[in-house]
């Protein structure tokens, strides 16, 4: 990529960047950085000398860290299973398995603890085996905190590393195994001198991707009442009625320690030692595992689905119950709160919002993800290591503070961003974009690291205008990585929070995943009415996230082969 | 190639599947935003319940009297402290911009907290109310300003309270059985040690009512204090009463701090604490009534019993109420005050209460809220009420809150309650259940351990209003931060004595 067009695409994509991103951050941060007499480190200084800060970091950062880990161990086995082996219903169990990203909001932690709660499923199941003794039920959610937001930030995270190491597992060259093979290599040494390095940009994406998200994440810990952490802290703090800046000085800390990990593990991690490999000649001849081995495997990843889903079940017997406390299954059942839900003037609506909303987001996140990777990927520009984690801060700023910043943005200069009508829909589509851009953005990173430069060198040579190249060789060949990304960037959009709150001010304009909320302020069955609504969408999520996994499967470079 | 095309149509026919169903189920709004010929545009953190009804009720009635549809443009960022933020934003930026309002017309709920302290940033309208309708107000049947203590509504006729409600306990009726625990009747009994980690408490720093039940609980121990009080040798009345208020004070503090103690959490989420204990996951917790009410209605069984109960705290609490303003600026004013109008008429004032499908009742739910008017607590109406057997103004109030005493330590008993219990949480409840677990058979703890822990010296009555000073000094950033500072150096301070009550608790001592 010649120097003058990544320059000009970096100033277009930087820009926009900045006007979109860092112009609305800076504006809410900057009340942490000033004093009476102007620019002032006091208030960072004093996140420093509070003990509760300092240890709300630390935990979050262990949570970060733990969190990934855990994240890995169950994504990196279960992606190369299915890279390897074929095993009885294979197509659908590697769909299965990506059930957490359907999970709505606030209605999914409404779930997991009508089955963790005291009177919760899992216990009434226990006492009924006998295992518990029902006048000292366990406090699941009450007395392990850590662990349990750990385990539920891995169950909902995994998706991203495994479909992200899936797709770096497919444009491995399987010739490179087989030569190791062939010279011997032991099944382990090959995983660990040969597939492993080979695929690092695929876990590195994902895994950057899993740290940022659950050192800053603050649904799971709010879920749990665990308060001492960071993302915590600022929520409480940000909402406190005294208006003190020191919760925004907290998060200026936050995004630095992001910036610092994700810097410092690419460093470590993302550099592919081995150099790209071009385009696999072959693909890897998958083993098709028959009897007890295959279904033993079979049964690992329904038993992920399971584990994973547990809040998905939740939330399906909550959309039915009647009451539900004590017992396995709701104590009775019923289809109304359907009927009330759906049926909701306010439902219809947001649905056609949330769609408008997302597949704008998703289409921009597309454009801006590929364009922004191509400069740091191909170009020799300066400052595209800066460029490459300063799209990682995304996920690093509380969807309160970027939700705050883009109010102020559509109230000041950028009022045409919602018009006079209120409707807010370039707003809500930016808003979206920019917290989903890291997605795109590592996916396509990823996918150019793996492919190599000489097959768009070769087609230029061979007279392929920049245009055509891209088009025609470069595309294809990140397809399936910019594919994986856009399914996660499309399914978090659908099931945003924060900026929905705060933006959709209007009824007419809410999307889904506020409408879930109002219904959930219902009076007397409010939970029950909002999880009718949060089933429809896993539904309809689900159906759109499969669809696109057996369509894109076909054509997108066998990202997904079943 | 071919089998690819079906499997397109067959996506795309799931899709379709999924997407159609809502659209069947759909019930069309009766009024929408494009039929009105006017919108009425209103933030309120209220429910979806009743921003339905009174919609609906506000729509038909202005479409009748003015032949008018109007639309009302819901805005809801969510709850309190969210609301606030945003009017503050919203403001804020109008302001430097020299304009005049912030394109909402009425603000409708949030506790007068939010209320008093907009009326003094002057950003609320006068109300047309108080001249149109003097007979709601004043007299022997009227609103009348204060009730039990608190404004029913703002003495320059800003802002008017639509309804009543009180904080109390609502608890879990098996929970209680599990921990063998009775009934709690008042707030002392929730700082019983049984209940640790079983209850569910409202952040007071994040709602002026929250904030208000933690200051009821101190000043019922004050008015103990004050009524019990006998003048010591040497000393005058005044001295012995300012001895009762601070030996009150204190063991307000204390309580508050052995209820903390016991406590999961501190929520900013008002439905979280009545859910919670419905669920068996916190067995007791302070919430407001209606949510009581509501939750222990969809907990009923056929032989009229329900797991969650809620009860007035004895002597402990005051009523307040939930108010309506017009903003300043409103672009739609003439609407907004008929808004309030409306919703002090009777009309607007039974749907609060009265059952569904009656006349002047709700249409859809029962919102199990007390209507503000006194007048319309009469025989007639009352057998339509939901909860006629609560007659808010009848009798004497066994609670009267007496702003002179703690009014004006609001916001430092806030900090100091944040201090001693919510910043140091973990190290409050490590040393409680310490202390717990080294107690005799008696439930005595150990007594050196125990005097460290309810060490609430540093915010003494007469130490807290020098922290309310520094509080109110906060006029530039440096005051700000030098207030961070302290408040810092204060958590320290309790957190070491935590720590250090663990310790002796585990030396016995």
């Amino acid at each position: 990529m010649s120097n003058r067009k990544a320059t000009i695409i970096t100033v277009i994509v930087t820009l926009f960047f900045g006007v979109f991103f860092l112009y609305p951050v800076i504006d809410i941060l900057k009340v942490a950085f000033t004093g009476d007499e102007g620019f002032t480190w006091d208030y960072v200084l004093t996140v420093f000398a509070n003990p509760n800060y300092l240890q709300g970091l630390w935990n979050a950062f262990l949570l970060g860290v733990t969190s990934t880990v855990v994240t890995f161990l169950i994504a990196l086995p279960l992606a190369l299973a299915a890279y390897r082996w074929v095993f009885p219903g294979k197509k659908w169990l590697t769909i299965l398995i990506l059930a957490p990203l359907v999970l709505p909001p606030f209605i999914g932690a409404v779930g997991v603890k009508h089955i963790l709660g005291v009177e919760g499923a899992l216990n009434a199941f226990l006492i009924d085996l006998g295992m518990m003794n029902s006048a000292a039920p366990t406090d699941w959610l009450g007395k392990s905190k850590f662990w349990g937001v750990v385990m539920m930030n891995a169950l909902h995270l995994y998706p991203i590393l495994f479909m992200n190491v899936l797709a770096a597992l497919n444009k491995l060259d399987p010739a490179m195994e087989q030569a190791a093979q062939n010279l011997g290599a032991s099944p382990w040494k090959r995983f660990r001198k040969i597939t492993l390095p080979l695929c690092m940009p695929g876990i590195f994406a994902g895994g950057a991707v899993v740290f940022i998200w659950s050192f800053t994440e603050l649904g799971v810990p709010l879920v749990f009442d665990y308060t001492r952490v960071a993302p915590v802290q600022i929520y409480d703090g940000i909402k406190d009625l005294t208006g003190n800046p020191t919760p925004y000085a907290l998060v200026s800390v936050m995004l630095v320690i992001s910036l610092v990990v994700f810097a410092m593990s690419k460093l470590l991690l993302g550099k592919n030692n081995l150099g790209t490999s071009p385009r696999p000649q072959a693909r890897y001849a998958q083993k098709t595992l028959t009897g007890f081995q295959g279904w033993l495997l079979s049964s690992i990843f329904v038993m992920v689905f399971v584990i994973a889903a547990v809040p998905h079940f939740g939330v399906i017997f909550l959309s039915v119950a009647g009451d539900w406390y004590g017992t396995i299954f709701p104590e009775s059942m019923t289809l109304s709160h359907y009927g009330e839900g759906l049926g909701h003037p306010v439902v219809v609506g947001s649905i056609k919002n949330s769609l408008v909303y997302s597949l704008g987001a998703t289409f921009l996140n597309v454009i801006m993800g590929v364009a922004i990777a191509w400069v740091i990927v191909r170009s020799k520009i300066w400052g595209r290591n800066l460029i490459d984690a300063l799209m990682m801060l995304p996920l690093a700023v509380p969807g309160l503070v970027l939700a705050f910043g883009y109010r102020a943005l559509s109230d000041g200069s950028f009022g045409w961003l919602v018009g006079a009508s209120g409707d807010p829909v370039f707003l809500l589509i930016l808003a979206y974009a920019m917290r989903r851009l890291p997605f795109v953005v590592r996916a396509a990173v990823a996918g150019l690291q793996q492919s190599d430069p000489v097959l768009e060198e070769a087609a230029m040579t061979m007279g392929a205008s920049p245009k055509r190249t891209f088009t025609r060789i470069g595309l294809p060949l990140i397809g399936s990585s910019v594919a994986a990304g856009a399914i996660l960037a499309f399914a978090f959009a659908m099931l945003e929070v924060s900026d929905s709150l705060i933006l959709a001010q209007q009824t007419e304009h809410f999307p889904i995943t506020k409408a879930i909320y109002a219904l959930l302020g219902m009076l007397g069955n409010g939970h029950e009415v909002a999880a009718a609504l949060g089933v429809w969408a896993m539904a309809f999520l689900g159906v759109a996230i499969a669809g696109a996994y057996i369509l894109i499967g076909r054509k997108g470079g066998g990202m997904f082969r079943f | 190639m071919k089998k690819f095309a079906r499997k397109e149509v067959y996506v795309v026919l799931a899709l379709f599947f999924v997407a159609v169903i809502p659209l069947m189920l759909q019930r069309g709004e009766p009024v929408s935003a494009g039929d009105a010929d006017t919108r009425l545009i209103i933030m309120t953190p209220h429910n979806e319940t009743i921003r339905r009804e009174f919609g609906e009720a506000f729509s038909e009635y202005w479409e009748k009297k003015t032949g008018e549809i109007v639309y009302i443009d819901w805005r809801t960022p969510g709850g309190t402290s969210e609301m606030r933020m945003v009017l503050d934003g919203d403001f804020n930026r109008s302001d430097e911009r020299g304009e005049d309002g912030i394109g909402v017309d009425v603000v409708f709920g949030g506790g007068d907290y939010l209320f008093k302290v907009m009326a003094s940033k002057g950003r609320l309208e006068k109300l047309d109310v108080f001249d149109a309708h003097k007979e709601w107000f004043g007299g022997k049947n009227g609103i009348s300003q204060k009730f039990t203590g608190e404004d029913c509504f703002d003495i320059d006729h800003r802002w008017v309270g639509v309804c009543l409600s009180r904080f109390g306990i609502c608890y879990n009726l098996d929970g209680l059985k599990r921990l063998g625990l009775p009934v709690p009747e008042s707030w002392d009994d929730l700082g019983d040690p049984k209940y640790y980690g079983h209850v569910a408490l409202a952040d007071p720093t994040k709602s002026g009512s929250v904030a208000k039940a933690f200051e009821m609980l101190i000043q019922q121990k004050i008015h103990t204090e004050l009524k019990t009080a006998v003048r010591e040798p040497g000393e005058n009345r005044e001295q012995m009463v300012d001895r009762a208020k601070s030996l009150g004070w204190r063991k307000g503090l204390q309580l508050i701090q052995k209820i903390a103690a016991n406590a999961r959490y501190f929520t900013d989420s008002a439905s979280k604490i009545p859910h919670d204990v419905a669920q068996g996951d916190a067995v007791a917790g302070m919430c407001v009534d209606f949510y009581g009410r509501a939750y222990n209605e969809k907990l009923k069984k056929a032989d009229g019993s329900s797991r969650l109960n809620w009860v007035t705290p004895m002597g402990g609490t005051s009523t307040s109420v939930d108010p309506v303003a017009v903003l300043k600026g409103a672009e739609n004013e003439k609407l907004g005050q008929a808004f309030v109008e409306f919703l002090l008429s009777e009309k607007g004032q039974l749907i609060w209460n009265n059952r569904p499908g009656t006349s002047n009742g709700p249409r859809h739910q029962a919102l199990r809220r007390l209507p503000v008017r006194p007048d319309l607590y009469t025989p007639g109406r009352l057998k339509y009420f939901t909860d006629a057997e609560i007659m808010p103004y009848e009798g004497k109030p066994d609670f009267v809150y007496d702003p002179a005493i703690t009014g004006d330590l609001f916001d430092a008993m806030r900090q100091a309650i944040k201090v001693m219990c919510i910043d140091t949480h973990d190290e409050l409840t490590g040393a409680w259940e310490k202390l717990i677990e080294h107690s005799d058979k008696d439930g005595k703890m150990p007594p050196l351990a125990l005097a460290n822990f309810n060490e609430v010296r540093l915010f003494s009555y007469k130490k807290t209003f020098e922290l309310k000073k520094l509080l109110s000094k906060k006029n530039s950033r440096k005051d700000g931060l030098r207030v961070l500072e302290k408040l810092n150096r204060l958590a320290a301070t309790f957190r070491r004595s935590y720590a250090d009550s663990e310790k002796l608790a585990d030396q016995n001592k």
